[in-house]
């Protein structure tokens, strides 16, 4: 059980939270914590479950089991409502109502609506205010869709892939701006993506799951000092067929936990959480974010990886998740 | 008294101010799912209600037009036989109008009710309106509220100029029966309870199938199903008369039923209170072998007098309100557990 209680509080606390379809579970006894302020990156293969996540936070379903707090409130509550934004990733909109029109759906339906922000970021992208939806292209209309997720002044803001439809240059001003806003405010934003190298640029908190579990959660920093990424050659004897972390891992690596093995002709490249120091010839350096998240996404039996930062109190972590990484 | 009012005018306007403006945002907050509703479909809507006022112009129009060709026929001192004269070019338009209003309802629940929750699901605006700071249950309501109105005022006024127009006439059986779908179901409380009922069950396929164009095809099916029902049913919803004689079964011995009275069935009554189907003579070799061997005295009749007419629809509409009322409130729980 990781200790000393968490200091901020919550954005986001999940008690054993599974949601089940009819052709399977979507999410499987998922609990972690969201510290408020974060700017977090939500990753997983397709189909792992980030919409499903997002949708118990933002109310659009609730959970088969378990239950999910935002700012310690549940989410059909009011003033979760109020204080969460969700961007669906179909980026829904009235396709007849004008620019304007939508902006005033947001200002009718928020109480603590901001007209100016809003209107900011669509005249930003020069979009006709008195244009209909259904005109606009699929960025305009991403934008006014950021529009009104702004202007709501979330103080949790859920973006489910929100740059998919967008060119490199208007992707980087609304990064920009959403990192702005998030920082004025002190907006929490939850935001999934499959661009790994982005998510880096932006992200100081990680969740990452796949196959309907919690592979890894925590603050990027401390994730990522928490492993080790290893290049060595294979010594000659032994099994060449090291593929995956369960088997043919070598021997000096017995005592740490391996997360990814592969070779590739003598080349060993291995992506470990140390338990000591590491001995044998291996060059040794801490891996970046896309690495670390790659090995993850690769091998979804590796153990998960809980930061104490990203526990929940009351809930018992499996034996490599509780245990407490020094950042 | 003026005292406590002075010193809150006089006062700075900081603290009196707040929690007058923080009303003044409750107010339009209020008003907000209300405009997002009205200008979400405000095309339907409008067309609806334009598509009414055009009717309601048209029936006042025929009305005027049939009180001056009674009144040229001596209308209402005369008797009936002699002012029917005016009324009956009008029969014929009394049975188009009353058809053609008869499909008020199917129209509604096609075109109004299967899209208001399918067209959101679809097209995923049901998940944008989530997102915002109004609850979906209060989405729900407003949407389901502000439909329901629009039905109910148009499917009254045209009920009540139906009624208006037909009034004069609703005791002459030959121009327009009150027995008959195109007076039964176009006055009283008949249209809006069907058209309600209809769109509120538009609603709930919509809501079930969440696809625009297959809820309307389901809703028209539902709708149709929801007429044929009703036009078998209608008849059982009154209090049913029967009239016995005793004067055998001549020509002349026929009971006379009261004025607009509707006959449902007429028989045989043998001396012991037996009754016998109207045609058991036809097989036998003559009547009066017939009459002896059943021991026929008279005639049993049954029949609705008119003055059920307005208890039958009560009855009927009631009906088809607590059903209404099932399906929003299972709407409501469905949405509650999953909306978009």
């Amino acid at each position: 059980m990781g200790v000393g209680g968490p200091a901020e509080a919550s954005a986001i606390e999940a008690y054993g939270v599974g949601v089940k379809y009819r052709r399977g579970w979507a999410l499987q006894d998922c609990s972690f914590r969201l510290p408020a302020g974060r700017i977090c990156g939500l990753v997983g293969p397709n189909g792992a479950g980030k919409t499903t996540l997002m949708g118990i936070a933002a109310n659009l379903l609730q959970p088969t089991n378990g239950t999910l707090k935002v700012f310690g409130e549940a989410p059909e509550s009011s003033e979760a409502r109020r204080r969460t934004a969700f961007l669906a990733q179909e980026k829904p909109l009235f396709r007849r109502f004008t620019v304007a029109e939508t902006l005033r759906m947001g200002r009718e339906l928020n109480p603590a609506w901001d007209q100016r922000a809003a209107e900011n970021i669509v005249r930003a992208g020069n979009v006709p205010m008195e244009a209909k939806i259904g005109t606009l292209s699929g960025g305009q209309r991403t934008r006014v869709a950021f529009a009104l997720a702004f202007g709501k002044r979330p103080d949790l803001l859920m973006l489910d892939e929100p740059m998919s439809d967008l060119d490199p240059l208007v992707r980087h001003e609304l990064m920009s701006t959403l990192m702005a806003e998030a920082a004025e405010h002190g907006t929490t934003v939850l935001m999934s993506s499959h661009m790994l190298s982005e998510l880096e640029s932006v992200c100081d908190f990680l969740l990452v799951i796949s196959s309907g579990g919690l592979r890894m959660a925590g603050d990027v920093g401390e994730l990522r000092s928490a492993h080790l990424l290893l290049h060595g050659f294979e010594s000659g004897e032994g099994n060449s067929q090291w593929q995956g972390h369960a088997h043919g891992v070598p021997a000096e690596l017995a005592g740490h936990t391996v997360v990814e093995c592969r070779t590739s002709g003598r080349e060993v490249t291995a992506l470990i959480r140390p338990e000591g120091p590491v001995t044998g010839r291996w060059q040794a350096h801490t891996p970046n974010l896309e690495e670390l998240l790659l090995s993850y996404l690769r091998c979804p039996d590796a153990p998960p990886l809980i930061t104490s930062e990203a526990h929940v109190p009351g809930r018992a972590y499996g034996s490599d998740g509780s245990r407490t990484v020094a950042a | 008294m003026s005292n406590l009012t002075s010193t809150s005018a006089v006062g700075p306007h900081g603290p009196t101010a707040s929690p007058a403006s923080r009303m003044a945002t409750r107010g339009p907050r209020l008003g907000g799912l209300v405009w997002l509703i009205w200008r979400q479909h405000r095309a339907g809507f409008w067309t609806v209600l334009a598509a009414t006022a055009f009717s309601v112009a048209f029936i006042a129009y025929q009305r005027t037009g049939l009180m001056d060709d009674l009144a040229a026929h001596g209308w209402p001192d005369a008797a009936p036989d002699k002012w029917m004269e005016g009324a009956l070019p009008y029969a014929s338009r009394f049975q188009m109008v009353g058809y053609g209003l008869g499909f008020i309802p199917i129209l509604l629940g096609v075109f109004l009710g299967a899209p208001l929750l399918a067209g959101d699901l679809e097209s995923g605006t049901a998940k944008l309106v989530s997102s915002q700071s109004v609850s979906s249950s209060r989405w729900l309501a407003a949407k389901l509220g502000i439909s329901a109105l629009v039905v109910i005022v148009c499917t009254a006024a045209l009920s009540v100029t139906f009624g208006w127009w037909w009034e004069p006439v609703r005791k002459q059986s030959q121009i327009l029966a009150w027995s008959e779908g195109s007076a039964f179901d176009n006055t009283g409380p008949v249209p809006v309870a069907l058209a309600l009922f209809t769109v509120v069950g538009g609603v709930a396929i919509g809501m079930l199938l969440r696809r625009t164009l297959i809820s309307m095809v389901v809703t028209f099916g539902f709708a149709v199903v929801v007429q044929v029902v009703w036009h078998y049913q209608r008849q059982n919803l009154g209090q049913v008369t029967t009239i016995t004689t005793s004067k055998g079964i001549g020509d002349t011995s026929f009971p006379s039923l009261p004025e607009a009275a509707f006959e449902i069935d007429r028989s045989f009554v043998s001396g012991s209170g037996q009754t016998y189907g109207w045609g058991t003579c036809v097989r036998e070799t003559s009547e009066k072998v017939c009459i002896q061997k059943y021991d026929i005295v008279g005639w049993s009749v049954d029949y609705l007098p008119i003055s059920q007419m307005s208890i039958m629809q009560w009855l009927g509409a009631s009906i088809l309100f607590a059903l209404t009322a099932a399906v929003v409130v299972f709407v409501f729980i469905r949405a509650r557990k999953r909306i978009v």
